[in-house]
């Protein structure tokens, strides 16, 4: 922990570059659903009675979350498994899931059809407990919950060392309240995303006509499980290679490498699960020389490249191959949901989709928001630690560690 | 650091009632027929695609015209697929060297994909749903949509292998539409099938190539045609086992498959028994999201105590 820098606000203009470019992206994609509940989610969308979820829950739900899903992975190895030294890693991770978990949660609010009858959704009676969905529903609402909950400490943190008193006060009093009640909330954070990120899979599980056989199975929702984690940890670390160019953000390349390890087992377990499965149900002769076998080959690919890769110690020692193999590790997990949502997906003859720019301006203005709300939040509060700020952050963590022990 | 024994216990019974209304577990049972479940048998030999039951239809329903322009200048109510005006539609399907009809609603399945999927239980076999409904029934297993419970998110169209739940694209308040099996013409006075429901579509078809009934004696009927002229037909009534079960059943041509009359294959087993089999079994009745926290909780608070002794004994030094 002592070699390490502790984390601290980044400051700076909250304005700067990228954040006006970002919010005005925001604003057409304000303005696309705006007009979407005037007219109607048809006429902002190519969706269809055949492909009815279009992009915004096969990207902004179960992509988005399954990027947010770092989350879940640095929760499990920092807390679950004890090692302390992912313990930088925390908050950068749980802020990204808090706000990909909340960007997904208001696409949904965007493209459910009747969306004011969501207000009876707490209404405990009237759940239909067979219903993968409503899983889904309300294990993500309540995941939404504790990933801002833990994003607290950040915050009070901040709090306890602020200028004004009467905050500062706050943060003091309820950052170490709140410490000894984490376990609690940390434990939540790994059952909930175990939960729904199975059940996402578990979704199609009902689709048996339409998901092509080679990725219908019963073992969809292990399959998602376990790439949301390969998600999960790339995610982090190409978020802390990028704080690392644009802030100077602390990435200590041996830390990230040893995840990565993590991963690369992730990855081949992910591997092995499907062609496993595939054999065990004699689907193997599936793959042949059509467009279906390209598509679940190149899926292939994407998950094995990244597993050698992390394995591999020139990988280890650079920054940049390390980098690449998380986004390929990140695009492989991105991949196999969208194949098996939309790519594989077949409803019937006659349906086709391409998403719509309407769509597409949506799902890119909510990832620009979330990238608003990130920046925002790491500037006015410690999430992130930043190389050469030593002797500021020094201070920041005496507090927090004296407000930690106590 | 003050949190007992007893807390940790208190925490866990907690997030307990938290998960416990999580499905319950066990590998569900097959849904069988309701003996008095009603439905429809059509004989695709009988139909000559008059299209007097999409008419019917859509007055019954009160459904606007899918109106059609035509080059010469005329309008036409001709829908070329179910669709959030069409409840109903006759299709025109090239087999072989001529065409054969086909009717298109909802299958009424004995253990429907939508009603798995339904989160609030809006799509619902009249009388089983969540929300008790006033004048609902059970037993005629016709498969409903209530309004205030649905929030649109259009899942059943995705669970439906018929395709048949639909959505209003150009409504900023949209509803799902799907054939009711016109329960709303019931009659109560009426004796038998017609006091549960009574399908426009039934009533009108002049060669009675879709009929309305007990679901039971539609299956006999079904059988006793095939029996009586097993030249004309081919041997399997569709829908007696199809995915579960449905209710509406049909009958084609010797020679013509159901999958030409756009009916999908499925085996035996519903998607709605697979799907929530493969899905209840790990929660093993609640138990294991409980059993999975309170153990997290234990060794994450066992973790964050050891790393908070260590670290004074750091500041110590």
């Amino acid at each position: 922990m002592s070699a390490h820098a502790h984390p601290r606000p980044v400051g700076g203009r909250l304005l700067a570059f990228p954040m006006l470019p970002l919010l005005a992206i925001f604003g057409v994609a304000a303005l696309v659903m705006a007009y979407r509940f005037v007219f109607g989610v048809g006429a902002v969308s190519n969706m269809t009675d055949g492909f009815t979820w279009g992009i915004w829950e096969p990207v902004n739900v179960i992509v988005f979350t399954g990027i947010g899903a770092g989350a879940f992975g640095v929760g499990i190895l920092c807390y679950l498994l004890n090692q302390g030294k992912y313990h930088g890693l925390v908050r950068p991770a749980v802020l990204v899931g808090a706000i990909c978990y909340t960007l997904g949660g208001s696409s949904i609010m965007v493209a459910l059809g009747r969306y004011w009858n969501a207000i009876v959704l707490p209404i405990v009676p009237w759940w239909n407990l067979s219903s993968v969905l409503l899983e889904v529903a309300i294990c993500v609402m309540a995941y939404i919950c504790v990933l801002w909950i833990e994003v607290l400490p950040a915050v009070l943190d901040g709090a306890a060392t602020s200028r004004w008193p009467r905050w500062q006060a706050f943060g003091r009093r309820w950052g170490p309240w709140l410490e000894r009640r984490m376990p609690y909330i940390i434990s939540l954070a790994i059952v909930l995303p175990t939960m729904h990120q199975s059940s996402l899979g578990g979704l199609l599980l009902l689709a048996e006509t339409k998901v092509h056989p080679l990725w219908h199975t019963a073992l969809l929702p292990t399959l998602f499980l376990v790439s949301c984690l390969t998600m999960g940890y790339g995610a982090v670390v190409v978020l802390v290679n990028v704080l690392r160019l644009g802030w100077n953000v602390q990435a200590d390349q041996k830390l990230l490498a040893n995840m990565s390890k993590v991963s690369a087992g992730l990855l081949f377990l992910y591997a092995l699960l499907r062609v496993g499965d595939l054999a065990m149900n004699g689907k193997l002769g599936l793959v042949g020389a059509d467009f279906f076998s390209l598509v679940f080959l190149v899926e292939m690919a994407l998950f094995l490249v990244p597993a050698v890769m992390f394995l591999m110690p020139s990988v280890h020692r650079s920054r940049g191959k390390l980098f690449a193999a998380a986004l390929l590790a990140l695009a492989a997990g991105s991949i196999y949901r969208i194949d098996a949502y939309i790519t594989v997906y077949r409803p019937g003859p006659g349906w086709d989709y391409f998403p719509s720019l309407g769509e597409l301006t949506v799902t890119v203005g909510m990832a620009a928001i979330g990238m608003v709300v990130f920046i925002l939040v790491s500037r006015l509060f410690p999430v992130v630690a930043v190389e050469g700020a030593r002797e500021h952050s020094t201070v920041v963590g005496g507090a927090m560690k004296a407000a930690a022990g106590r | 650091m003050g949190i007992s024994r007893r807390d940790l216990l208190k925490g866990a019974a907690v997030a307990g009632a938290a998960v416990a209304v999580v499905p319950d577990a066990s590998a569900r049972d097959k849904k069988e027929v309701h003996p008095e479940a009603v439905g429809m048998l059509f004989d695709s030999t009988l139909c000559v695609g008059c299209r007097a039951c999409q008419s019917a239809c859509k007055e019954a329903n009160h459904l606007p015209p899918d109106a059609v322009q035509a080059a010469n200048g005329g309008v036409y109510d001709a829908p070329v697929d179910l669709n959030a005006t069409t409840k109903n539609v006759i299709k025109a399907l090239p087999v072989g060297d001529g065409v054969q009809f086909m009717k298109q609603q909802c299958m009424h399945c004995v253990d429907p994909s939508c009603v798995s999927a339904c989160m609030l239980g809006a799509l619902h076999k009249e009388g089983e749903g969540t929300r008790a409904i006033a004048g609902e029934k059970k037993g005629s297993g016709i498969v409903l949509w209530d309004k205030y419970t649905c929030v649109g998110c259009r899942y059943c169209q995705i669970a439906c292998a018929f395709n048949v739940p639909k959505f209003e694209w150009h409504e900023a308040f949209a509803s799902i539409v799907k054939c009711e099996l016109c329960s709303h013409r019931r009659d109560p006075k009426a004796k038998g099938a017609l006091a549960v429901a009574n399908p426009a579509c039934c009533e009108v078809c002049p060669r009675e190539a879709v009929i309305y009934g007990r679901r039971s004696e539609l299956l006999a009927e079904a059988k006793r045609r095939v029996a009586a002229d097993p030249r004309h037909y081919n041997p399997h009534v569709y829908g007696e086992k199809e995915g579960g079960g449905t209710q509406v059943l049909y009958l084609a041509a010797a020679g013509t498959t159901f999958e030409q009359l756009g009916l999908p294959a499925l085996g035996p087993e519903s998607a709605a028994h697979f799907s929530e089999s493969v899905s209840h079994a790990p929660y093993v009745h609640g138990f294991t999201p409980i059993a999975l926290y309170a153990g997290m909780a234990w060794v994450i608070r066992r973790n964050k105590r050891k790393e908070a002794i260590e670290r004074e004994k750091e500041e110590g030094r």
